[in-house]
């Protein structure tokens, strides 16, 4: 690593560290006057609302120079030992209600500033209209999430969501242009809720062309129960842009401090690609059955616990991603030797469209730990999680602080550990750990 | 047989005519802090030691004894999200997550003093028995044990005023009497439609040694709502009732 990087990268980590401490520990100027009044003018409602919010994020990494992902992005190029990219991100969301109608948006606006320059993408993450005429019912059309599933950081009954990252499984998404209702009815006793929602999702050229083949109408549903205070989700997803799907999910608490869910997803004639050490592609097809099991549990000393294991049955086996990482590993060589790229632009295409996908392989532990408060300081959350591969025993450890002390401003310093030996998954990342600072501020 | 005689009518005149039940006074002042549906504006502030703040503003819906739902209209950060509360199970929604989880009653979404099940609370009634009533001159103190273990506090003495029938102080304890927290309900306010209650309610906690949090009470009015108001399906249109 060159000397003036280096000195870069750690007075980087210093500015992130010292401004979050600050954050922390110094008053917000004047006291505020002890007045506690309630206006009513806030609780007011108008017609149209509009909010955003805006996060800075800057990124300190600390490369794997051997990693198998790091000679595929980077075999061209020397960028040392550490890396920063700095990213933002602004989301404006607003809406407008009139009777029983109601319109609303909201946008999404990334920009990244790293190595290969700046580079930055808007979208539309929801743009839709709704007309609910009674509580009971509703119809939405346009472009929404749809959430399905009962897993927090994996959800494989989720059929017309995009897939969340793991890592940041409350982070919102993009989602797809449908058509759909809500039907809700009460009942007294032990089934007290049933509600229904079909959705028609359309794939064409234009319209939702990420989700699978075009032109097809794909009908979807959920039904709802809530029966013997247990949440129950039964789900569907059929048409031509995705072979036929079948879901459930559940969730209950079994005391006041400690729920349990779980989910399952159902693909019939699921067609997987894969390539051998030498780029050979082959394909097979078999019904899919993946599913989660999880739970929650709160302590006395409001320590909360996430638990769950995936069993992600569309995943590849641990000799596949051997195979592919090895493919990388002589493409590299083969390039240093002569030159030719060929291996390598294969590898990131495959990379791109199949193995470089969250948690690709077939057993997955997720626990996260998250403290309330520690020590009386209020609004001051610590956690840790961990991703582990039951396969190859790599996994990823990430604590991190949260601070909420100011009304609308989120901080939260985070770094990821990635463990693992040569040809795992987390062993083969490109890089060894990565420090980050979130500031959110809500408007 | 004399003595059973004289003990039958020394109990008779000792004991006055007007003596109460200790669940029927209770559920008076359930229905004297609300109606039994209602809708409901409050804030709550946190109040840290130096005297800093942070302000939330809650619009709340309650049906019955067991369907109660909150949103968060205040601060931005917090906009949007909403609580549901039927019976003992508890959901809340984020709109950036898209979905509602389950949450417990001794957890807290907004951090502080209070926790979900006071800015979700049900009749009093509904989760408690009586176990005692003393009658100590201007006032009432009532003793509650949880009828179940899944409430969040497993006693309460709520101490009440004789005439209004209104509580002035709660303290909520566990199992083995540790003292959680205190409620001091203040600033007795007519809201209208017959609804006189204390519209200012402070807690503060050995837990939470020098902190303190205040609930608002704005508005609170009568109000009937479908039971598919509490629903998790709904919960991402409570504002709607607004």
């Amino acid at each position: 690593m060159k000397p003036d990087r280096l000195c870069e990268s750690w007075i980087w980590s210093l500015i992130l560290v010292l401004w979050f401490s600050a954050a922390l520990v110094l008053p917000l100027g004047l006291r505020a006057e002890e007045t506690y009044t309630f206006d009513f003018s806030e609780t007011e409602k108008k017609p149209y609302h509009f909010s955003g919010y805006l996060e800075a994020r800057p990124v300190h990494f600390r490369a794997d120079t051997d990693s198998a992902l790091y000679k595929l992005r980077f075999y061209n190029r020397d960028e040392g030992n550490t890396l920063q990219e700095f990213n933002s991100k602004l989301q404006l969301e607003g809406s407008y209600e009139k009777d029983i109608i109601r319109l609303y948006f909201k946008t999404n606006t990334d920009y990244k500033h790293s190595y290969l320059g700046g580079d930055e993408q808007s979208t539309f993450y929801e743009a839709y209209g709704s007309i609910q005429p009674s509580y009971s019912f509703k119809i939405d059309a346009g472009k929404r999430n749809f959430k399905w599933g009962k897993g927090y950081a994996w959800n494989p009954a989720g059929f017309i969501d995009r897939p969340k990252d793991p890592e940041e499984p409350e982070i919102g998404v993009e989602g797809y242009i449908a058509l759909s209702a809500d039907y809700i009815r009460s009942f007294s006793g032990p089934l007290k809720t049933i509600s229904f929602m079909p959705v028609l999702l359309p794939v064409s050229k234009h319209i939702n062309e990420s989700f699978g083949k075009r032109d097809y109408l794909n009908p979807a549903g959920k039904i709802y129960f809530l029966f013997f205070d247990t949440d129950i989700d039964l789900i569907f997803l059929a048409g031509g842009s995705k072979t036929t799907r079948w879901g459930a999910d559940f969730s209950r608490n079994i005391t006041t401090n400690w729920e349990i869910h779980g989910e399952f997803g159902w693909i019939k004639d699921y067609q997987r690609t894969f390539i051998d050490r030498f780029g050979k592609s082959d394909t097979d097809e078999y019904n899919a059955f993946s599913y989660l099991i999880g739970m929650r549990y709160l302590t006395a000393r409001d320590t909360t616990f996430i638990f769950e294991y995936y069993h992600n049955d569309t995943g590849f086996m641990e000799d596949e991603l051997r195979d592919y990482f090895d493919f990388i590993n002589d493409g590299y060589q083969v390039y240093l030797d002569t030159g030719n790229v060929e291996a390598l632009q294969t590898a990131a295409v495959l990379t791109e469209k199949n193995y470089g996908g969250n948690n690709p392989m077939r057993d997955y532990l997720y626990l996260r730990i998250i403290q309330k408060e520690p020590f009386d300081i209020l609004y001051f959350n610590p956690a840790v999680t961990t991703i582990l591969n039951l396969h190859d025993r790599s996994f990823t450890l990430a604590p991190e602080i949260v601070y909420t002390r100011i009304t609308n401003l989120e901080l939260r310093l985070k770094t990821s550990i990635i463990v693992g030996s040569d040809d795992t998954e987390y062993g083969e990342k490109p890089n060894d750990y990565r420090l980050e600072l979130r500031a959110g501020y809500y408007f | 047989m004399w003595k059973a005689i004289v003990l039958f009518v020394v109990l008779i005149f000792t004991v006055p005519a007007d003596a109460l039940d200790g669940t029927d006074l209770l559920k008076q002042i359930d229905r004297n802090l609300n109606p039994e549906s209602f809708e409901m504006y409050r804030k709550l502030i946190n109040i840290e030691p130096d005297g800093r703040k942070k302000e939330f503003t809650l619009f709340s819906v309650k049906k019955g004894l067991d369907k109660i739902a909150a949103l968060f209209l205040e601060p931005a950060s917090e906009k949007g999200r909403s609580t549901l509360r039927l019976g003992d199970n508890m959901w809340l929604y984020i709109p950036a997550v898209g979905k509602p989880i389950r949450i417990t009653s001794l957890q807290s979404v907004i951090g502080g003093v209070f926790n979900n099940s006071d800015i979700l609370q049900l009749d009093y009634a509904a989760e408690y028995d009586v176990v005692n009533v003393d009658d100590s001159g201007s006032e009432y103190l009532l003793f509650l044990k949880a009828k179940t273990r899944t409430v969040a506090y497993d006693q309460l003495k709520i101490r009440a005023d004789k005439n209004q029938k209104l509580p002035t102080e709660i303290e909520c304890l566990t199992e083995a009497g540790m003292l959680i927290k205190t409620l001091y309900f203040k600033q007795v306010k007519d809201f209208g439609g017959g609804i006189v209650r204390p519209s200012y309610v402070e807690t503060d906690s050995p837990l939470y040694k020098g902190y303190k949090s205040v609930m608002i009470f704005g508005k609170i009015k009568k109000r009937d709502f479908r039971d598919e108001v509490f629903t998790l399906t709904f919960m991402p249109n409570i504002d709607s009732l607004r």
